[in-house]
């Protein structure tokens, strides 16, 4: 049997390096102004933020269901969404970190990067300014 | 382990304690980040294992999983479940048999986090997004804590069952 003082270390181990990983991962430096917008890993949309003058929004479909992403200057949120957890809306405005936002029931992910992934811009029909 | 009526009737009890709880954590609200929750279904998981053994515990886990499922009524939720619910079981086998009666709680951490593995697992087969990693040590963060907290409930419920059990079973 492995006496419970070698349990709690070992926990204790794993958690400290998980945090450490967390802080490498979380305070690490911006990587970039351009948000890419994924759906099932396939760029759909990117946007640089850095050049965002007028906030807008834009929505987008698919047979899965609808999020309304908007844009400000430097930063980006999903403003609605219609799936059941709503979890990409409370995860709120990203800017500069490595944090995504996720939309796990609409497989959309969008994320901070240094390069577009995407043909920039709104699309020109869902875009209210 | 008895066998026959009283072996499924224990099994369909921890399945009917299993399913309460986890029916009412569905009501506590999500913090924001996708996957991070107490996971108080886990007590019983980890005490049935202990109880009632890790066979068994497996098929109560299912039962939950499956009827969580429609319970919840989200259908891609069960995915997550069932891969969480699979990883945290394998581990499960091994453990049992590794932990002393007084050391239940380090079932309730390693399951937990094994289950959350199992959960960004499907997250990344079903984004196809690298991204999702960024969540890994946030999830092994919250599984440790939540293992934490729901082990310290798993071995005062086996402390206090395991005589009941013994007696009338």
């Amino acid at each position: 049997m492995i006496p419970t003082k070698t349990w709690i270390l070992l926990i204790s181990a794993f958690l400290l390096l998980s945090v450490a990983a967390g802080l490498i991962l979380y305070l690490g430096p911006a990587p970039g102004t351009v948000a890419n917008i994924y759906r099932d890993g396939v760029p759909v949309r990117s946007v640089d933020l850095s050049l965002v003058t007028e906030p807008y929004e834009f929505t987008l479909t698919d047979e899965r269901g609808s999020n309304v992403i908007r844009v400000e200057p430097g930063r980006i949120s999903v403003a609605e969404a219609d799936c059941p957890d709503g979890i990409c809306v409370k995860t709120g405005w990203i800017s500069d970190s490595a944090a995504p936002i996720v939309c796990l029931p609409h497989r959309l992910v969008i994320r901070i990067e240094q390069t577009a992934a995407a043909e920039s811009g709104p699309v020109p029909d869902t875009v209210s300014r | 382990m008895k066998k026959g009526a009283g072996r499924l009737t224990l099994d369909a009890l921890f399945t009917a304690f299993a399913l309460t709880i986890f029916v009412i954590e569905l009501r506590i609200p999500s913090i924001g980040i996708p996957g991070v929750k107490l996971g108080l279904a886990n007590i019983v998981t980890v005490a049935a294992a202990f109880l009632i053994g890790p066979w068994d515990a497996g098929a109560v886990l299912l039962c939950r999983v499956l009827l969580g499922g429609v319970f919840s009524g989200q259908i891609m939720a069960l995915w997550y479940s069932l891969a969480g619910g699979t990883l945290c079981w394998l581990t499960m086998l091994p453990l049992r048999k590794l932990l002393t009666g007084k050391q239940i709680w380090v079932m309730s951490v390693i399951g937990a986090v094994a289950h959350n593995v199992g959960q960004i697992l499907v997250a990344l087969a079903v984004t196809r997004t690298a991204a999702i990693l960024y969540y890994f040590p946030v999830l092994m963060v919250s599984g440790v804590l939540a293992g934490l907290f729901t082990g310290a409930a798993a071995q005062l419920a086996v402390n206090r069952l395991e005589p009941v059990l013994k007696k009338r079973f």
